[in-house]
């Protein structure tokens, strides 16, 4: 938390200077998309240049609300996200807890395997999980989307060091104050963890908005798209769409709540990257 | 012992509903690839033992081939840009101003956008007709370049569109990296009269070779995995220049429905994936006892 | 009512034994120091007594009822932490009620107890903030206030002064010793310094490899040590231990020739200890002074000075080897290096066989 690097030294000249162009660059594409999103359609079919010139107009983000699906993928996408996070803070602190506090038989193992999880890509088992899905009736389901992200071995293996970091002397406090073991992780430690929780929680959540391959195939009726999905769906589609204003709005649209999640833990996240993700 | 059994059944209330979880939606789909790997599969159920013809026909097929090296080429044009220019852009911002901290949020925000915005955007600075590069040629009078529909140009596009993505994560992991150099080290090597290349060489670089090798290892892994770029914006087209394994994979499977070998292919790129982050692993680790 | 009652407690970690059949009886109101070098078991005891350590034979109990068996919050034991233990999220309030509402003890009665607690610590005005906002010897209060307010037949305390800092350790000790007089209930201190357990405890606990050394008052454990071990570890500076032989029981009394050739006539009685027995001579600093030149002192080089103002300690090395520690009133002006003669007050001396038994001196005639 103290600031430990060469921070007191100001940025030369020359460096300020391609740290804004670069800056510029990261921004140009956005500011391009937002512009083109407040354009006409016709406007822009004559001429894109036109986008840096009035007139602009809001007949894009108007359309979005009338009878297009894409609220429909909006709130799928947050009923997907959110269902995500929630299942995979839960799952993660009390087997974060289990792991690092408490004693059975085979603790050691089981971590290891979960552990192991970690090395194992997407690619591994989506097909086979795609097969699973299909036998159970899971797919287009919000249970058949939210599902897969609750098996991340990293939010397990995140909590597991966050609870370890945690001095026992706190429980053998509590304990002493006659807590249970459920009052002690509820009351005591769980509130402890809460930069750890908002960390997970952003990048649990942001994985899922952004998720694109598992969607893709386990949601195959436009009425569970994701925002992802159906906005590929419209992208493909893209010569028989209204246009390209259209499509650009739907963009701005779509980005706009993780955008607002990611300002909003902004400073969460950096603290706790820096005391846990690197060790 | 009663203590010790109750003890058990707490421990596993507890880890039980992850294991759960983790156990039907990613292990027992590990195991089902394995097997369906040796099947000669569909995606309706089918199942004939064939044993490795799968993994013979993968070996032997000319668009796995091509799809490989495709792969290949994108992991090598963005991991090794991405680490240095996320590495040099910490470095820079990794200070108490303001302005860093603006920039920092500039450069962290493509990463909350999703594939489907990003190759949203993406299309539209980069196609002929009406892209932002088109718009600027045109400008200076100059013919527009159809970076998606030639082979020449598609790989090194969906690089660039895949840097632009990608560079918020590494930034985050070293700035987080570098704050954990103590700031007494670089008192010392004040003192000491170090110059800037002597104390990045000396002091910066060695103590942040673990976040160095965490950027890389998960980078190439999720490169060697590329797949909604390719799809989104090319289509792995044109003829196939710029169809990457997982593109392929989706094709024979949901495509052409044949998802034993689309699950053999699956089963090499994990292998593939685990060998060389493992290698990656083993270099730096190495060098490090070479060191003690 | 009695007070904690020990029988043969042992503990092993695997292969490991930690304590082996430890005895010990408190009395209700008394303050006990278990004082040891680390790994002497101390913590582990401590530990057992909380519940947070399980026992592998023995019983414990505390007030006439048997609380081996209960779990920590349910065995009337309030314990004080090394580092406080405080719960950082919560304010110094909701600290000391966490333990009484999981007691589910009355709201009011809740709040008269910390007001109560409170006000005794004189941290009333703090009651509202967070440990993180406090001081060091703030915290120690906040965790002090924590235990009473339990009303606990016995505190505990974990090195209670060892995370202040030497100003705040000399004014913490006063209030320890206060407290003691306004609970009604037995308090042990776990230390692994002398002098803390010296000044306030009614009786030190000395523990050493696995078992109870001694069991004392400060007079007694450090006048009559039980073994060579309680000998060296009690007392600053540490008593020095001479190798020497018995030469012979004239007049009832041990007489020693050291390693060095020199000859002393202890006042230890000889019954049962044979003669030309090898034994180690025990003196304390301030049986050990300078002698004259000239006089018939036995020769030493002195290696460091520590002056104290009052009196000074001199660290000198025998011709053979030994260390022996030499004490001067006022302000000594030898210096390192410099050959000084010792003169020893042999009728203090105490007497340690082979196996580390103690023989003391018998009050002269």
């Amino acid at each position: 938390m103290s600031e430990t690097a060469p921070s007191s030294q100001r940025l030369s000249p020359l460096v300020t200077v391609l740290l804004l162009i670069g800056a510029g660059i990261m921004l140009m594409p956005m500011l391009w998309t937002l512009l083109l999103s407040f354009k006409s359609n016709a406007a822009l079919m004559a001429d894109s240049g036109s986008a840096f010139m009035p007139p602009w107009t809001l007949e894009n983000y108007a359309a979005i609300f009338q009878g297009s699906l894409t609220t429909r993928w909006l709130i799928n996408s947050l009923i997907v996200s959110t269902g995500s996070t929630i299942g995979v803070l839960v799952l993660s602190s009390l087997a974060g807890y289990g792991f690092a506090r408490l004693d059975f038989p085979f603790r050691r193992t089981l971590f290891v395997i979960v552990l192991l999880g970690l090395a194992v890509p997407e690619q591994a088992v989506i097909l086979p999980r795609h097969q699973l899905f299909a036998m159970l009736g899971l797919h287009n389901s919000y249970p058949g989307l939210i599902l897969p992200s609750l098996t991340g071995a990293f939010g397990v293996f995140f909590m597991t060091q966050y609870f370890r970091a945690i001095p026992p002397e706190l429980d053998e406090a509590a304990l002493l104050d006659g807590a249970s073991r459920l009052t002690l992780f509820w009351k005591v430690l769980l509130p402890l963890t809460w930069p750890a929780q908002a960390t997970l929680g952003v990048f649990t959540f942001l994985g899922s908005w952004n998720d694109y391959w598992w969607p893709l195939i386990s949601a195959t009726t436009s009425d569970y798209f994701t925002l992802t999905v159906g906005l590929a769906s419209a992208q493909m589609n893209y010569a028989q769409t209204s246009g390209l204003g259209f499509l650009m709005a739907q963009a701005v649209f779509a980005s706009i709540p993780i955008l607002v999640v990611y300002i909003a833990f902004q400073k969460q996240i950096v603290r706790a990257m820096a005391g846990t993700a690197v060790r | 012992m009663n203590r010790a059994r109750r003890d058990a059944l707490v421990g596993y209330a507890f880890v039980g509903p992850f294991l759960l979880v983790y156990a039907a939606v990613l292990v027992v789909p590990l195991l089902m690839g394995i097997v369906i790997s040796f099947n000669n599969a569909d995606l309706f159920g089918r199942r004939e033992w064939i044993g490795l013809a799968n993994y013979a026909q993968a070996l032997s097929d000319p668009v796995l081939r091509q799809a490989f090296f495709n792969t290949l080429t994108l992991t090598l044009l963005i991991v090794p840009p991405l680490t240095v220019i996320a590495l040099l852009l910490a470095l820079a911002l990794n200070r108490n101003t303001r302005l860093a901290a603006v920039l920092r949020g500039v450069f962290f925000s493509s990463l909350v956008l999703s594939v489907t915005i990003v190759t949203l955007i993406w299309r539209f600075i980069l196609t002929p007709d009406a892209g932002l590069v088109a718009v600027g040629l045109q400008a200076v009078g100059q013919p527009p370049i159809p970076f998606l529909s030639d082979p020449a140009y598609v790989i090194p596009a969906l690089a660039v569109t895949t840097l632009w993505w990608s560079l918020g994560f590494p930034i985050m992991l070293f700035l987080a990296g570098l704050q954990q150099v103590p700031g007494d080290i670089y008192e010392a090597a004040a003192l000491d009269g170090a110059g800037r290349w002597t104390v990045f060489r000396r002091i910066t670089l060695p103590s942040i070779r673990r976040t160095l090798l965490l950027v890389v290892m998960l980078q190439t892994a999720a490169q060697l995995q590329i797949f909604g770029q390719a799809q989104l914006l090319t289509g792995g087209g044109p003829g196939g220049a710029s169809r990457t394994i997982v593109l392929y994979i989706f094709e024979v499977s949901f495509g052409r429905w044949e998802l034993g070998y689309a699950t053999a292919i699956a089963e090499l790129l994990f292998g593939m994936i685990l060998l060389v982050t493992l290698l990656q692993y083993w270099f730096v680790t190495r060098q490090e006892g070479d060191r003690a | 009512m009695s007070g904690l009652e020990l029988i043969d407690v042992s503990k092993s970690y695997g292969a490991t034994r930690v304590l082996d059949g430890v005895s010990l009886s408190i009395a209700p109101r008394e303050f006990i120091a278990f004082l040891g070098p680390s790994g002497s078991g101390k913590s582990t005891l401590l530990r057992i007594i909380a519940g947070l350590e399980t026992l592998d034979s023995g019983e414990v109990h505390l007030g006439g009822q048997r609380i081996d068996g209960l779990a920590p919050g349910a065995r009337g034991i309030a314990m004080v932490f090394q580092h406080y233990a405080l719960y950082p999220h919560m304010t110094v309030r909701e600290n000391m009620a966490f333990g009484l509402i999981n007691a589910k003890v009355p709201k009011d009665e809740i709040a008269s107890r910390i007001a109560q607690a409170a006000d005794i610590l004189e941290i009333g005005s703090q009651l509202d903030k967070k440990p993180g906002q406090m001081s060091g010897g703030q915290r120690q209060r906040v965790a002090i206030g924590r235990a009473i307010v339990k009303q606990p037949r016995l505190f505990l305390l974990d090195e209670p002064l060892s995370n202040l800092d030497a100003a705040l350790r000399s004014r913490t000790r006063v209030e320890l010793a206060q407290l003691r007089n306004r609970v009604d209930a037995a308090l042990i201190m776990v230390t692994h310094d002398q002098a803390e357990a010296m000044t306030l405890a009614d009786r030190i606990v000395v523990m050493n490899d696995r078992r109870i050394q001694q069991v004392g008052t400060p007079a007694e454990v450090y006048a009559r040590p039980a073994n060579a071990f309680v000998a060296r570890f009690v007392g600053s500076p540490a008593m020095a231990m001479l190798a020497g032989r018995v030469i012979s029981g004239e007049s009832g009394r041990l007489r020693v020739r050291l390693a060095g050739g020199a000859e002393l006539q202890t006042a230890v009685a000889a019954a049962g200890i044979a003669a030309d027995a090898p034994v180690e001579v025990g003196l304390r600093p301030e049986h050990v002074t300078l002698a004259p030149p000239g006089s018939g002192g036995i020769a030493a080089t002195v290696e460091l000075v520590e002056r104290l103002g009052d009196r000074t300690f001199i660290y000198t090395r025998l011709a053979e080897g030994s260390e022996v520690i030499a004490c001067a009133p006022g302000f000594s002006e030898v210096r390192p290096g410099d050959e000084v003669l010792l003169a020893i007050d042999a009728a203090a001396a105490h007497v340690f066989s082979a196996d580390g038994t103690a023989h003391h001196p018998e009050a002269s005639a």
